[in-house]
């Protein structure tokens, strides 16, 4: 076995990991702070890079777009929770699970409804250029990926633990009565936290365009954050990061490792559900993830 | 009215645990007069300690309408403190009439004969009953030994070791968080003892799983009410009872499915009867007042025909009336198909009054057992209740 | 007026268990059974018949399916559009392979095929509950995807990946006009349906419904819920199995695996959603709701916009189903059906308001 080979695989995976790691830090926001699993980040992740992508075309200035895509997914972050969350806060998690799924059906129809549904092409002027790591080939922009997640975690990090609203949300996050309790606007700290999902979406969205291209599928690819998210608990972040890493690295190692010992002419296709599966085994022995709590049923 | 006048009325035939009163051409013209029979009965019967069947004569009896509701309150707290079980003798057809209604609305059985044979006779039958559940086990029909419960770090229950014999009742009382409701977890499957063993009619079945524990004649409530809430009360009690059928028979319903529903159902409609609850039962459950639900959730507990039943805090939230029903009705089912009942309760006023047997848990731990009476008295049990500094 | 229940009177049990106990129910399925059977195959023109009411029916089939495992017993299930494939492709080998097989047999073990493979992915409900559940169906619509797509055993090694679905023949007699598969999908799927009305109201459907309302409960009253859940996975896996053999032969003609991608199952889940969890009235007025609301609007927007184009018909109707979701989520939790059964209340008064 090529040891090289083998590394740059793995390096590979984890980076693109990464990727994922970002779609599902979103995820990880709202859930910590409502206990909604947010079906449509994927989504806005869509969303937020087809605006973008659109409005650079239309010959709008790169800092100009990046900041009405900005206050755009921030007004649909507090939009979504008036609209859609409000109405239904007593319900049941399954509910709310499947309104999301609505919501994202939506705002990919307006999306493309709006911008059209071609591919689009997205420059955030780094190269994908390989360089060379002590023999191994890696890729520049994986690296600029990664580093733009590391400072985002970073970034979040510091919002949470030093700042008043942030504070609220982690008491909201915890339990909501007793954040009533000591006076914390709810309704104010769920659409700080759709906002800031928005805000990841956006980061997610440029960075995933800037790779793949802008496209619908868009879309299931941040399906994939799901078995982030089983690995890696769904309250943490940097659950999220390590999930992403695995998920990443396992996928695109068994893509290449699984398909060929099985000698058929497979090619690609293994990772549509290797990751799937593996979230599956984990369930199955950790429910509750790398990171996350466990639940206790009392009756 | 002098005593001697009441104290000549009442006789006990100990052979047959029965406790005769003599009604008969006596006239109740007030409520004072209630008062004063029934307080002598009482007395009479608490210096035996025990229970007795009551066999009332009304022949000739008068009770004037003001006095009604009198007599049937102290007739019912006479049976719900220290009754078996209650056959009369030849009440005017007024009286009759006014028993009989009552009976209806209060779910007692009205048990009403022409004569005192055939009231003994009805007696007979009833304490026939009662003694093939009852008889001769000096075993223990349930017993726990040496049940540890530990929760990571918490111990929910250290050493606790009790037994409940057949057809009895058996309480189990303490303050909060000591352990009443894990001890009945336990007892029903849902929690596996950290150490420690239970005896079931002499097998041992410490380590069956819930299901396997309620097909075993475990029956069970819960103190913050299980019911299918998405179905209908009928359909709760339904789900309670062991059907005989399978899939395809299920699928093509005419034939043996069919057979097997309304077999189940006439059943089930029995029980309904027995609980008061026709009016509600095509209802979602979801929508029932509480008391109403508690019901419904004792029917389909009782729906298995369990040979135990588990109660945790089956009175909960409910005012005086609705706790003496519900008092009733436990004893009805105690006494109509000698069930086992353990109960966690904390209302002393019905634990004392129903139960056989009681156990007093404080902190995981058990800290006397005995009769009510015994309980009631013993300094560490008040210590525990009233709370002395730890 | 039209409903009034007076004067009907259950006085045995046998009665009041009736598969449509009021009189006035009676008469309007009885009804619908008769004009779906004698009216519509000759009234209806072959685009009706062919391009709507048939794949509303085998819709409304596996719509029926998914309720039973997440209406009735509450497992989340992504993994609709998987098992309809294998129903679809087990057909087709059954049919290829085993000479002299007849249809309807094969129809069967194309469902059978499809619920052991329900069992099989519906172990991880033993232990897994919720949406995480979801994601354990989904493993099993991207797995059953792949395998289907990539082993070319299924396909016959066919190297388009598009399968011509083989002749429908019964008796000796081939059903290839659009009356003739309309009337043989109505009859499987009226006689599916039956049989679901009459497992939701026996101890089955009883125990269903229990693990899905409070499954600690349903163990403690002695309910085997392993037992129980395999039994939704299964036969629910039944009922899409046939659904997706039913769409390769009755209504596509092809057997391809695109036809039962991750939207389908999505698809099937917004059918019951908008229809009524927990119904089988639910199923199908969802399935009827989403098979004709594409097509209103088509017709309502080259009405008003001529010159449209699909596209944008197409991403209104993304925009549509999104909103309707949120929409009956919102104010009907409990779908069409609920608004149905309101209805019928009304009707009992009308035209009195009280």
């Amino acid at each position: 076995m090529d040891l090289n080979f083998f590394l740059e695989v793995l390096i590979g995976g984890l980076l693109a990991g990464i990727m994922y790691s970002l779609v599902a830090i979103g995820f990880v926001l709202i859930y910590k702070a409502s206990g909604v699993f947010n079906f449509a980040q994927g989504a806005m992740v869509f969303f937020a890079a087809l605006t973008y992508v659109s409005l650079t075309e239309r010959g709008w200035p790169f800092w100009l777009a990046l900041a009405a895509v900005l206050a755009l997914m921030i007004v649909l972050g507090f939009a979504i929770e008036r609209v859609v969350l409000r109405p239904l806060v007593n319900q049941p998690q399954i509910t709310l699970f499947m309104v999301t799924i609505g919501l994202a059906y939506f705002l990919e129809g307006v999306a493309q409804g709006v911008w059209g549904a071609q591919v689009h092409a997205l420059e955030i002027g780094i190269q994908d250029k390989p360089f060379s790591v002590a023999g191994i080939s890696v890729s520049q922009f994986d690296l600029f990926a990664s580093g733009t997640a590391a400072l985002l975690v970073l970034v979040l990090g510091v919002f949470f633990q030093k700042t008043k609203t942030g504070r609220a949300l982690r008491a909201v996050a915890d339990d909501h009565q007793a954040a009533l309790s000591v006076g914390i606007q709810l309704r104010y700290v769920w659409a700080v936290v759709w906002a800031a999902a928005g805000f990841v979406a956006l980061v997610a969205g440029l960075l995933w365009g800037a790779r793949t291209g802008v496209q619908f599928a868009l879309t299931f690819t941040a399906l994939k954050a799901l078995p982030v998210l089983i690995l890696g608990g769904f309250e943490s972040i940097l659950g999220a990061i390590v999930g992403g890493l695995i998920i990443g690295a396992t996928e695109k190692l068994a893509e290449v490792y699984i398909g060929s010992s099985i000698g058929l002419n497979i090619g690609t296709g293994i990772e549509n559900w290797f990751p799937y599966m593996l979230a599956l085994a984990f369930l199955l022995v950790r429910p509750e993830g790398l990171f996350g709590e466990k639940r206790i049923e009392r009756i | 009215m002098d005593q001697s006048t009441f104290a000549a009325r009442i006789s006990f035939h100990d052979s047959i645990e029965t406790m005769e009163v003599d009604f008969s051409r006596f006239a109740f013209a007030d409520a004072a007069m209630v008062d004063a029979f029934y307080d002598h009965i009482d007395q009479r019967v608490a210096a035996t300690g025990r229970r007795w069947y009551f066999l009332v004569l009304y022949e000739g009896c008068e009770i004037a309408p003001e006095a009604w509701e009198r007599f049937a309150a102290r007739g019912k707290h006479a049976n719900i403190s220290y009754g078996l079980g209650t056959v009369r003798v030849h009440p005017s057809e007024r009286t009759r009439e006014t028993i009989r209604s009552r009976a209806e609305r209060e779910t007692f059985r009205a048990n009403i004969f022409d004569t005192r044979d055939q009231a003994m006779f009805a007696l007979g039958e009833m304490r026939k009953r009662r003694e093939i559940i009852g008889a001769g086990t000096a075993d223990a029909y349930l017993r726990v030994q040496d049940i540890h419960l530990n929760f990571g770090g918490v111990k929910a229950l250290t050493g606790v070791s009790f037994q409940v014999n057949r057809g009895e009742i058996t309480s189990i009382i303490g303050p909060n968080g000591a352990g009443k409701t894990s001890m009945i977890n336990v007892i029903s499957g849902f929690y596996r003892p950290t150490r420690g063993r239970i005896f079931f009619d002499g097998a041992d079945r410490t380590h069956l799983p819930a299901h396997k524990v309620a097909r075993l004649g475990f029956a069970r409530t819960f103190q913050n009410i299980a019911l299918f809430k998405g179905m209908t009360t009928l359909d709760n009690i339904m789900a309670g009872r062991r059907f005989r059928h399978n899939l395809v028979t299920d699928a093509l319903y005419l034939g043996p499915a069919r057979r097997e529903e309304l077999r189940q159902r006439a059943e089930v409609e029995r029980l309904i009867d027995f609980l008061e609850i026709q009016a509600i039962r095509k209802k979602p459950v979801g929508r029932l007042p509480y008391g109403l639900q508690k019901r419904v959730e004792l029917a389909r507990a009782l729906a298995a025909q369990p040979k135990v039943l588990l109660l945790d805090e089956p009175m909960a939230g409910m005012n005086v009336e609705e706790k003496e029903d519900m008092a009733r009705f436990v004893l009805d089912v105690n006494d109509q198909w000698g069930t086992t009942i353990v109960l966690i309760e904390h209302d002393m006023g019905v634990v004392m009054d129903i139960s056989n047997h009681v156990v007093v848990l404080d902190h995981g731990a058990k800290i006397a057992e005995g009769t009510p009476a015994e309980v009631r008295a013993d300094p560490v049990v008040i210590r525990a209740y009233l709370g002395v500094a730890h | 007026m039209f409903y009034r229940l007076a004067g009907q009177f259950k006085s045995s049990y046998a009665a009041d268990q009736q598969i449509f106990p009021i009189r006035q129910d009676r008469i309007f399925v009885i009804g619908v059974m008769v004009c779906a059977f004698l009216v519509v195959p000759v009234v209806a023109n072959d685009y009706w018949l062919g391009a709507i009411l048939i794949p509303f029916l085998i819709l409304g089939l596996a719509a029926l399916g998914l309720n039973i495992l997440t209406g009735y017993t509450g497992q989340l299930s992504l993994g609709t559009a998987g098992f309809m494939a294998v129903g679809a492709f087990a057909a087709f080998n059954f049919i290829l392979r085993v000479p002299g097989m007849p249809f309807l047999l094969a129809l069967f073990l194309a469902g059978v095929t499809a619920a052991l493979i329900g069992v099989l992915f519906g172990l991880p409900s033993v232990r897994i509950k919720g949406f995480y559940l979801a994601v354990a169906t989904l493993a099993a619509q991207f797995f059953i995807e792949w395998v289907l797509t990539k082993y070319g055993w299924f396909s016959n090694y066919n190297p388009s990946g598009v399968i011509t679905a083989q002749a429908i023949e019964i008796a000796g007699y081939r059903f290839d006009t659009p009356v003739s598969k309309y009337l043989l999908t109505l009859g499987i799927v009226a006689a599916l349906a039956l049989a679901a009305k009459n497992m939701a109201r026996t101890q089955t459907g009883r125990y269903w419904m229990a693990v899905r309302d409070m499954d600690l409960a349903a163990e403690v009253t002695g309910i085997d819920i392993v037992r129980t859940k395999l039994v939704a996975f299964a036969v629910s896996s039944f009922y899409c199995g046939v659904a997706g053999a039913l769409w390769a032969y009755a209504y596509l003609g092809a057997v391809e695996p695109q036809a039962f991608t991750l939207d389908r199952s999505f698809q099937v889940l917004f059918m019951i959603i908008i229809g009524g969890v927990g119904t089988v009235l639910g199923a199908f007025l969802g399935a009827a709701f989403i098979v004709l609301l594409p097509i209103a609007l088509n017709v309502a927007a080259h009405a008003l916009f001529p010159g449209v184009s699909t596209d944008l018909t197409s991403n209104l109707e993304l925009v549509l189903f999104g909103a309707l979701i949120v929409f009956f989520l919102a104010v009907e939790p409990h779908g069409l059906a609920r608004l149905w059964q309101i209805g019928k209340e009304k009707l009992r008064l009308w035209p009195f308001p009280h």
